[in-house]
């Protein structure tokens, strides 16, 4: 038993040093150096989705020169972010890096590492913008057909920062005159669809106060709950794209019963209902279908545009508040569109995700390449963490070992994602006429059976002389 | 070993995806004349008179062009294989 016991506990104190190795690689500490000079952020909450836009000015009030700042989440609204992003004043990406630091377990960290550093004295701007979503709350939570949707955000009403705060001025877009109710700190003004707070002056760091907007909100509460995307590669020249939808009204729930004649005869019943949406596929789609179970869907409309092909999406029936609904939507692109090659190398260079609807949502993508068979050294490239899941085989026409599936997922998606992965592979030319000599075999082997047929005798008697011309 | 996207070219088929019906048709319709041809020589040729190296070229070429004319029927009509 001894050994066992010695075995397992030295396992248990390895995985301990381990972690706590992982945990340590990333710890920062909060530079005393760095004040916020200024901050001008924007929240929009017009649509479903909270964008929050902060024009950030940075001031390193210490003696040596700065390298990095921090971006902080506060931890009531970190599990409802979906995205993250920052750009210099040249309008360049900035490289984040998540981080913990000690003593603000709860809240999330992110390093900008800068290119060029902040000497003493001097000052740096800095655009960061951050997607929340489901962070808008429906209340009431249920609504009758002909109701307007009522949506409550709560958020904070200064800008989270790790670092003491000058100056900060915040604008709430509602695109809405209704408001309900909003949280009224002096210095404040309302007006047409957006409330200014601010200028507020020295905030301490991690300060946070509560931003209550309580406002009427019609735009489409539509979650894509699942999204499978599919892409099949053909060396024939042809690239087929297949998405399967799940999608859901996440908004106020649908209170009584629906008249359908209602909503035909008045055009404003059902403000908070969606009755259609835009997908915008790329322009070199082609043979677009759009259908589910029960077959084709008749009431789409598609148009040819010079950048895009916009279809225009009408579920069979429109969607209330926990409405839910299914359908696949499939396109064609041609490869040279998003195919790379040299010699046998491939390099497919295609959008992980697409546009499904404007201000969308996405709870969970999983995302299959299907590439062609015989493909080997495949190596993916993702703008993005992902979950990688096991690859797989799939099986179509005139496969004999199968094609090779490599399939990520990633949960909370929004439009700040659609962006490219990169995927490289080996695949030797000359198995393209594996397909053809695999009908061409076929064909030949019937061929010899009836050849052979022909040789054989099934008389039952024998024939008394042989065959005259 | 991994090159960069600048260094490569882009990928188009390698037999123009417009000639696929033109290519469909004249395949399978030789591959077709040469399957009739096959089946005739069979029904109509004796023990005695029968060739097996005819036969077998008869049906080396029919197969040959109606399984690339199948091939290019599928791509056209979408199967992309």
């Amino acid at each position: 038993m001894m050994p066992a016991m010695a075995k397992l506990q030295f396992c248990v104190l390895f995985l301990v040093y381990v972690a706590s190795q992982c945990g340590g690689a990333n710890v920062d500490v909060v530079s005393s150096a760095i004040t916020v000079k200024n901050v001008d952020r924007t929240i929009d909450i017009s649509s479903q989705l909270v964008k929050i836009n902060s024009k950030i000015t940075f001031e390193n009030t210490g003696k040596s020169p700065v390298k990095s700042f921090l971006l902080a989440v506060e931890s009531s609204s970190k599990s409802k972010l979906a995205f993250i992003g920052g750009k210099d004043s040249n309008n360049k990406d900035l490289r984040l890096v998540e981080t913990t630091v000690k003593g603000y377990d709860n809240a999330k960290f992110w390093r900008v590492d800068l290119k060029e550093s902040i000497n003493a004295g001097s000052t740096a701007s800095a655009v960061v913008e951050t997607v929340y979503s489901k962070a808008l709350q429906p209340y009431p939570t249920a609504i009758t057909q002909q109701e307007e949707q009522l949506v409550k955000y709560i958020g904070n009403l200064y800008f989270y920062s790790p670092y003491p705060v000058t100056s900060q001025k915040t604008n709430v877009i509602l695109n809405t005159k209704t408001v309900e109710n909003f949280t009224k700190v002096k210095p404040f003004s309302q007006l047409d669809g957006t409330i200014a707070y601010g200028p507020y002056t020295n905030t301490a760091a991690f300060t946070e106060k509560e931003l209550l907007v309580h406002y009427k909100n019609n735009s489409p509460f539509l979650t894509v709950t699942r999204l499978e995307r599919l892409i099949e590669v053909s060396h024939w020249g042809n690239i087929a794209v297949e998405e399967t939808i799940e999608i859901e009204h996440t908004g106020a729930k649908l209170k009584g019963p629906f008249s359908r004649y209602d909503y035909q005869q008045d055009h404003h019943s059902g403000p908070a209902s969606v009755r259609s949406y835009k997908t915008l596929l790329p322009a070199s789609a082609s043979d677009v279908y759009y259908r589910d179970t029960n077959g084709n869907i008749s009431t789409s409309n598609m148009k040819v545009k010079k950048d895009s092909v916009e279809l225009d999406l009408r579920p069979r029936y429109p969607l209330f508040g926990g409405w839910r609904s299914h359908y696949t939507l499939g396109y064609n692109v041609p490869s040279y569109e998003y195919l790379y090659y040299s010699g046998n190398e491939y390099l497919l260079k295609m959008r992980a995700v697409d546009h499904v609807f404007d201000d969308m949502q996405i709870d969970e993508l999983v995302t299959k390449v299907i590439l062609p068979e015989g493909t080997t050294n495949i190596k993916v490239n993702f703008p993005f963490s992902v979950t990688k899941l096991p690859d797989s085989l799939h099986y179509t026409y005139l496969d004999t070992k199968g094609r090779p599936v490599i399939t990520f997922s990633k949960n909370n998606i929004v439009e700040n994602h659609i962006q490219d992965f990169q995927l490289r592979y080996t695949f030797p030319r000359i198995l393209m006429l594996q397909e053809p000599l695999l009908v061409v075999g076929f064909l030949f082997a019937l061929f010899l059976c009836v050849i052979i047929y022909m040789r054989l005798d099934f008389s039952i008697h024998k024939s008394e002389h042989p065959h005259k011309d | 070993m991994s090159l960069e996207i600048e260094s490569m070219v882009r990928y188009a088929s390698p037999i123009n995806p417009a000639v696929f019906p033109h290519l469909t048709m004249l395949l399978l319709g030789i591959g077709i004349f040469f399957t009739a041809w096959f089946f005739v020589y069979e029904v109509t040729s004796t023990k005695v008179s029968r060739d097996l190296f005819k036969e077998l070229l008869l049906s080396l070429v029919a197969a040959l062009f109606s399984g690339f004319g199948i091939l290019f029927l599928l791509l056209w009509v979408g199967i992309y294989v």
